[in-house]
């Protein structure tokens, strides 16, 4: 399963502390996002991706102690269903 | 993340993605459990808008592809091809779209190619004309 988001620039990001808040222009929601969701994101702006290679992007940048591909797409499915992403 | 805050236009172009490289310290991050959740939406509560989304439309076929014919799992193929459906007559609305979904056929629409229009819809892609309209049905609670 390939996931693929829209460009940064589709979304306005405020960050709150531990959260974050986006506001997805396309379709006028707001969505309240806790790691890893916001990272996802960015991760996807490489590109559509699916979970072993969203892992190998986050790696990059990140110490990940709980490294699963299952919990990327666990994660991925929640912006599915919020509309921030979808399955390319 | 603080830069977010101060400068939202700018993260947004440059995708967030410079802001951990620039400071040259990686961070950990915890994917959480399966079954954890790290998404909530905040549903706009102006009725005119949930009416915008139910009245929006989604050609079918896209502009571009005018003409074309659709088949059974949603793609576009030459017109008149054995065993695909004809265009839709007119736009889907939001509402009809949601219809479809749930397994109506709206008025004015050829029941048989119900399923050929909402697999349609569900692929359509970010670009193509009634992808906003779709995501937007997708927003929890519509």
């Amino acid at each position: 399963m390939r996931y693929a988001a829209d460009p940064p620039a589709a979304r306005l990001t405020i960050a709150l502390d531990e959260l974050v808040a986006i506001y997805h222009r396309p379709s006028g929601a707001t969505h309240l996002l806790a790691p890893p969701a916001p990272e996802l994101l960015d991760a996807l702006a490489e590109g559509p991706a699916d979970a072993p290679t969203l892992l190998a992007r986050l790696s990059r940048q990140f110490d990940l102690p709980d490294a699963d591909p299952q919990a990327i797409a666990a994660r991925m499915e929640e912006l599915v269903i919020a509309g921030l992403a979808w399955r390319a | 993340m603080a830069e977010d805050c101060d400068k939202p236009e700018n993260s947004a172009e440059n995708g967030g993605n410079d802001r951990l490289a620039s400071t040259g310290r990686r961070g950990v991050l915890m994917l959480g459990a399966v079954a954890a959740s790290s998404v909530v939406t905040i549903r706009p509560a102006l009725a005119s808008t949930a009416a915008s989304v139910l009245n929006c439309k989604i050609p079918i076929p896209d502009p571009p592809h005018g003409g074309k014919y659709i088949t059974t799992d949603g793609k576009l193929v030459a017109p008149n091809t054995q065993g695909a459906f004809a265009p839709a007559p007119r736009p889907v609305t939001g509402d009809e779209a949601r219809k479809m979904i749930n397994g109506q056929s709206p008025a004015g629409f050829d029941p048989n190619a119900r399923q050929a229009y909402v697999n349609y819809i569900r692929r359509l892609q970010h670009g193509t004309s009634g992808f906003t309209c779709y995501a937007s049905l997708q927003m929890p609670g519509r």
